[in-house]
């Protein structure tokens, strides 16, 4: 007696079952993040929200895509957002934010964005087929051999911003005008 | 009164627990018993069909548990080695030695008012404790204790293992934060600043090990170190070690980096309003975290569960009770009362002490020796025993030296520990990267 592939009654398969599940998740959190009025607790949802898509890169076959998810977003993105989001707030001050201002903006460019990925969703041909477990030496070799010329350029990219960063943050040695 | 309720009244607190309790436990035998006939062989077939399924919930389930002892263990050292250094006696009333001293603060933990101060962010509060933990515990998962004892095989064993150290972080800004107490705050900033800074040495430090064994899998690069000695990573990737050790106890938070609940300037850092069980649970967390840097320590650079000799005699001892027939019945119902007898000779013979006496300690030597040969068995003939026990004998000894660090170091100043991480750690990790690049080239070329 094993486990059926399809749930009995519905008939999907167990991996659609969770890819509602994380795809639920997803979306709920990511609600949360623009309703919630609370700007840490926005920054938690935020972070459920990349962990659910971690669980959608796991489902497709990806998990070094997943990894470096939770890594990246998780591990590095959403701490010095967080951290940030703490050095500079204090709970003395508005503790509740005020958007609401500016829901026109948002407004377009959520209507934009929808344009944009629908445009992109439609125009790309998807294959058929399950997809493919990509394992680390499939990504490796792309980036390192169709794909060297993006990756140098972004490597250059990210150099510059370092750069870029110390410059701003360096202290003038004489004490005077910093940072003209 | 009717006679059940005198004689229930004459009982002492041990014959009512066991009146009470021995009937209950005739019962759930029984009925083990009837849902083992009734439902065994479905059980059995579920069982065959479902094997990956069951060995995935198996493996969590052993890895939740694992982290009890290991924590009680840690904790254990921590109270006594560093009692030793500093000339003390340390935990010596529970239990032998005081061995028992980890559970009775756990128990304690468990009594203590689960108390949240006013102004917290309670959801965020609740949720903290338990982010840190897991991000702790997962990281299991992905160890290899011995041959073909390990949760899971993953191909990206590496990256995961930072993922969930990622992870522990947004637990401990999180109770930061929540705790509402500047001292809180300011143990969650440093926690999030040390260890995103000492992340990236970390890292960086493994490339050069993951180049070597061309695979990021925890299980294969032990593979890829099985052999001699001479095969493990640390002979060849001298720096890496170093790096990893020093960035593995700042990520563990460990003395002398334990900068986020660094007593003397901030209270407890990011603990300071926790008490009871969640504040258990940080603990649970560090002690576990140790155990972990330790043993990936080991995976990595000293061989995880390899030997470092060959077992210089080798035996294949095959025991076979069935072929002895009726004298292996024989022999299990004679071994142990004759081995009692001819332990409990020389005592009888030699003291004063009463034949009661005698036997007693002969019992117990003789189940201390028939322990010891079964272990020494198991270890010479079953390989996942030895592998097992050097695992766990190599894991500890690093666990004794980080103990041995935090009773011998002063604690840094932050901006030395941030300095230290982007001015000397990480070039030191990339300078690495590039000899071992090179190293590997021209040896292949």
């Amino acid at each position: 007696m094993s486990i059926p592939e399809t749930i009995p009654i519905i008939g999907a398969s167990w991996d659609d079952v969770l890819f509602v599940l994380f795809a639920v998740a997803m979306l709920g959190s990511a609600l949360l993040v623009v309703t919630l009025r609370d700007i840490i607790r926005s920054g938690v949802a935020m972070i459920a929200c990349f962990a659910a898509l971690a669980g959608l890169y796991v489902l497709l076959g990806s998990p070094i895509m997943a990894a470096t998810q939770v890594l990246v977003y998780i591990g590095a993105i959403s701490i010095l957002v967080l951290f940030a989001i703490m050095l500079t707030q204090t709970k003395s001050g508005p503790a509740r934010l005020v958007f609401q201002t500016q829901w026109w903006a948002a407004a377009i460019a959520a209507v934009l964005l929808v344009v944009v990925l629908t445009a992109v969703v439609v125009s790309t041909d998807w294959g058929a087929g399950p997809p493919q477990e990509s394992t680390t030496s499939d990504v490796a070799r792309l980036l390192f051999d169709a794909y060297t010329l993006p990756f140098e350029a972004v490597s250059v990219l990210l150099l510059a911003a370092v750069i870029g960063g110390i410059f701003l943050a360096k202290r003038d040695p004489s004490g005077d005008e910093a940072g003209r | 009164m009717s006679m059940a309720v005198v004689t229930w009244q004459r009982l002492n607190v041990v014959g009512k627990i066991l009146a009470i309790a021995v009937p209950v436990l005739i019962a759930l035998g029984l009925v083990t018993v009837g849902v083992a006939i009734l439902a065994g062989p479905f059980a059995i077939e579920f069982v065959g069909d479902n094997v990956p399924l069951l060995r995935f919930v198996a493996a969590i389930g052993a890895v939740l548990l694992l982290t009890i002892p290991t924590a009680f263990v840690v904790i254990f050292m921590e109270l006594k080695v560093i009692a030793r250094m500093n000339l003390r006696v340390g935990p010596d009333r529970v239990g032998p030695y005081g061995t028992a001293m980890s559970v009775v603060h756990g128990l304690k933990f468990l009594s203590k008012e689960d108390f949240a101060p006013l102004g917290v962010d309670l959801q965020v509060f609740t949720i903290a404790p338990v982010v840190v933990f897991v991000g702790s515990v997962m990281t299991f998962l992905v160890i290899p204790f011995a041959p073909g004892l390990f949760g899971l095989d993953m191909n990206v064993g590496v990256l995961y293992l930072f993922a969930m150290g990622g992870l522990t972080v947004v637990g401990l800004l999180m109770a930061g934060w929540a705790s509402f107490n500047k001292y809180s705050l300011l143990g969650g900033l440093r926690s999030a600043a040390q260890m995103v800074s000492y992340e990236i040495p970390l890292t960086l430090s493994l490339v050069g090990v993951v180049l070597l064994a061309g695979t990021m899998s925890l299980n294969q690069m032990v593979l890829a170190q099985s052999g001699s000695i001479a095969d493990w990573y640390v002979w060849q990737q001298p720096l890496a070690f170093v790096i990893f050790i020093i960035a593995g106890i700042a990520e563990a938070n460990r003395s002398p980096f334990d900068l986020t609940e660094a007593d003397q300037e901030i209270v407890a850092g990011f603990a300071t309003e926790y008490s009871g069980m969640r504040f258990g649970f940080f603990f649970f967390a560090e002690y576990v975290n140790v155990f972990v840097v330790s043993a990936l320590i080991v995976t990595f650079f000293l061989g995880g569960w390899t030997a470092p000799f060959d077992w210089p005699f080798p035996v294949a001892v095959a025991i076979d009770p069935l072929a002895w027939g009726v004298g292996s019945l024989v022999a299990i119902l004679a071994l142990p009362v004759v081995g009692t007898l001819v332990l409990a000779a020389p005592f009888w013979l030699s003291s004063r002490i009463t034949t009661l006496q005698a036997l007693v300690i002969g019992f117990i030597l003789f189940n201390v020796v028939a322990i010891g040969l079964v272990l020494g068995w198991a270890f010479v003939s079953l390989d996942w025993v030895s592998g097992l026990f050097w695992f766990f004998a190599k894991s500890y000894v690093f666990v004794f030296f980080f103990v041995w660090l935090r009773g011998s170091l002063p604690r840094v100043r932050i901006d030395q520990l941030m300095g230290f991480a982007w001015k000397w750690l990480l070039p030191a990790a990339l300078l690495n990267i590039f000899v071992t690049a090179a190293a590997i080239v021209i040896v292949n070329r």
